[in-house]
């Protein structure tokens, strides 16, 4: 007890000295708030690694806003949801620990910017000490983000960042659950372009310039080619631009019949409206991000264009009921966000490494997810050896009347016709 | 082979666009001639105002002149209190301060506004949605819009040209720009005229951001491109010269259509940077001295 009184004592004096070598009384509010708001960083910087009597804590970081936040803005709330889920029956089962273990995610803002995800993942690693690696998103992120992984040796599960190339540097703690996938991309939608008649035998790619964009028409520019559809031409345009006439009217006079536009949503919202604006027709006009937040941003003149989509309630499979279920809870439509399958698909796929390791370890854990198989409600998500989880593929979905998107192909999976070719483009 | 439809189109959708970058140089001309401040948060105040007019249309379809009669004086207005408040208490400072924290605050108040107005409206892009009828005349796609917005360009080009040249305000502007001091000996309260100027010049920017949303979409992240477009068009045209800028915008407007059209669309936003680098190379005291 007297040991506490001396403590104060001794404390008070040197707040009073403090206090006096301040020169205002503003100056030492300040430092007392800063004071304060350092020892709140405390616990979070002691969080123990590894331990079976915290949570697991899960380090990632959402573009909540910027560029890609149309695609992303209510995946906070997702990740929030999902955690408190998987918690409602304890958490994970870890056999080391020898009993369920909650999970807990560290969230931050990475704006869309590759540099502020950057400093935001070394913050992770450094003084949150979060356990294990979910996210980033993006192909531009997914470029500068992962050497951090391999620096810190964290298992890192990416979610969509779905060029393959950034999974060839030989980073060792790096796992990516795209959907779709480049290489699966299109391919129910080329399969399709295969049965219809009248055929197209022509293709226009307008492309989006980002890494993953310009990946997809580089990969599906030679499927077409080796389908029998000839390229005849290929426009690349940045996110910022809004006169698309020079663009389009080289489109225009080229009377491709399908335009495929491999952009993400917010770029292309000009680029739509004006294809509209400068009559332009085609068989078709194919979307490779067709989405609610598009549809939103463009309306009525969207409607008729094809698009891909990764899975939707409805489609039974492993975890859907859980997936469903998360996503109601948080309200994220997967026409509005149709990424959130690659999302959900990382913690997933993460969790159940963890269990698979049975033990919160790093490097147990970097081991149960090497060429590892992990469940999803799309089908099993499976790395090759960098990985890539490689099978991860798409529906090919139309927008109809009203802004109803309807899955057109593969039959078995068709919630309704295909209208070929599209009447709103003629 | 480049058909002369295309390449009509083309011209025709450069002019527009041209017409546009050159109101959003207006008031950034105006701002730096009188008060001497590179205002980097001015193109922002564009991506602002076209949110904004886009939300309130949509939300309560309220006529567009009347969107435009209700905001511009709320613009007109911070302008006002951004300068008197943020920007004039820097000029009591010595060279280095103000200068460093005029670059501070004006681009402070980019980043805010941006996040703040999606913070409010949501980061997507917005258009003022009004489908005017599209016609064809030889090959080439004309629209009711384009018509509107080109005869909007002219209208305001000519009516903030000769308010500039006719009235006292005009003329105070050009005594403060010309000689701070002789003007304040004349009676001419240079510290209110620099705060309308720069209350006139956001305005300004606020009807360019109607016009601008009549035919693109805007987004609240758009605005520094736009600021560094206006930095190019009032190089080129002469600072405080509003026809120069009008023909400077046009040129830059038909260079990146052209741009696009004969080599890579890619590179056409990246033209009025090279265009500006080249100027101030060659011309690094600007055109009008080197004449």
């Amino acid at each position: 007890m007297n040991s506490f009184k001396h403590f104060f004592k001794r404390f008070k004096y040197f707040l009073i000295t403090i206090g006096g070598m301040m020169k205002s009384i503003k100056t030492f509010v300040s430092a007392i708030i800063i004071s304060l708001f350092g020892i709140a960083m405390v616990p979070n910087s002691l969080a123990k690694i590894g331990s079976c009597n915290d949570p697991i804590l899960l380090g990632t970081t959402i573009s909540e806003t910027g560029p890609f936040s149309t695609l992303a803005e209510r995946w906070r709330k997702m990740t929030e949801v999902f955690a408190e889920e998987l918690n409602r029956s304890g958490g994970i089962f870890v056999k080391n620990c020898n009993k369920k273990v909650p999970i807990k995610f560290v969230i931050y803002d990475d704006q869309s910017v590759p540099a502020t995800a950057v400093s935001l993942y070394e913050k992770m690693a450094t003084v949150d000490n979060v356990d294990f690696f979910v996210g980033p998103d993006w192909s531009s992120m997914g470029g500068p983000v992962p050497p951090l992984a391999d620096k810190h040796q964290i298992p890192m599960v990416m979610a969509n960042v779905a060029s393959p190339n950034l999974y060839d540097r030989g980073l060792k703690y790096i796992w990516g659950t795209p959907y779709p996938v480049v290489p699966r991309w299109s391919e129910r939608y080329f399969e399709m372009l295969s049965t219809v008649e009248p055929k197209p035998k022509t293709i226009y790619f307008v492309t989006h310039d980002n890494p993953v964009m310009k990946n997809l028409t580089a990969f599906w520019s030679k499927k077409a080619e080796d389908q029998g559809i000839k390229v005849i031409g290929t426009e690349t345009f940045v996110p910022d631009t809004k006169d698309f006439t020079a663009l389009l009217a080289k489109v225009r006079a080229a009377k491709p019949d399908i335009i495929y536009i491999s952009s993400f949503d917010a770029p292309s919202v000009a680029l739509l409206q004006q294809i509209r604006k400068m009559k332009i027709k085609a068989m078709d006009v194919h979307h490779a991000m067709l989405s609610g937040a598009l549809y939103k941003q463009v309306g009525e003149d969207i409607q008729g264009m094809t698009g891909e989509l990764p899975w939707y309630p409805g489609i039974k499979g492993d975890y859907s009921e859980f997936v469903e279920n998360v996503l109601n809870k948080s309200g994220v439509n997967m026409f509005d966000y149709i990424f959130s399958l690659g999302r959900i698909a990382s913690y997933l796929t993460m969790t159940q490494a963890i269990e698979k390791a049975g033990a919160i370890d790093r490097e147990l854990v970097k081991n149960a997810l090497y060429k590892g198989s992990f469940k999803s409600p799309a089908g099993n998500v499976v790395f090759d050896e960098r990985g890539f989880a490689y099978n991860n593929g798409a529906f090919a979905v139309q927008m109809q009347q009203g802004g109803k998107v309807v899955v057109v192909w593969p039959k078995e999976a068709a919630t309704g016709k295909m209208i070929w070719p599209s009447p709103t483009w003629q | 082979m480049i058909s002369v439809e295309v390449l009509a189109q083309v011209l025709l959708g450069g002019v527009l666009i041209g017409g546009l970058y050159a109101l959003v140089a207006f008031g950034l001309s105006l701002i730096y001639g009188v008060v001497k401040i590179l205002n980097f948060s001015h193109g922002t105040l564009l991506a602002v105002g076209g949110v904004l007019a886009s939300t309130v249309y949509a939300t309560w379809g309220i006529p567009l002149s009347l969107i435009t009669l209700l905001l511009t004086p709320i613009f007109f207005a911070y302008g006002y209190l951004f300068f008197k408040y943020l920007l004039e208490p820097l000029s009591k400072k010595n060279h280095f301060e103000s200068t460093v924290g005029t670059v501070l605050i004006t681009v402070g108040a980019l980043l805010i506004m941006s996040d703040l107005t999606a913070k409010f409206a949501g980061p997507t892009q917005k258009n003022i949605n009004i489908q005017f009828e599209t016609f064809e005349i030889a090959g080439v796609i004309v629209s009711t819009t384009q018509i509107i917005i080109l005869f909007g360009i002219i209208t305001l080009t000519m009516t903030l040209h000769y308010l500039l040249k006719l009235s006292w305000f005009g003329r105070a502007v050009k005594a403060v720009t010309q000689d701070p001091l002789g003007a304040k000996l004349c009676g001419v309260n240079s510290g209110k005229i620099k705060a309308a100027t720069f209350a006139f010049g956001s305005s300004t920017v606020f009807l360019a951001s109607v016009l601008f949303a009549l035919s693109f979409p805007v987004d609240p992240y758009i605005g520094f491109g736009l600021t560094v477009k206006a930095f190019t068009i009032i190089i080129l045209g002469g600072i405080g010269n509003l026809p120069g800028a009008l023909l400077a915008g046009i040129f830059i407007g038909v260079a990146e259509g052209l741009t696009g059209l004969f080599w890579k669309p890619e590179w056409a936003p990246a033209l009025s940077v090279i265009l500006l680098l080249i100027i101030l190379i060659l011309f690094p005291q600007g055109f009008q001295k080197s004449k």
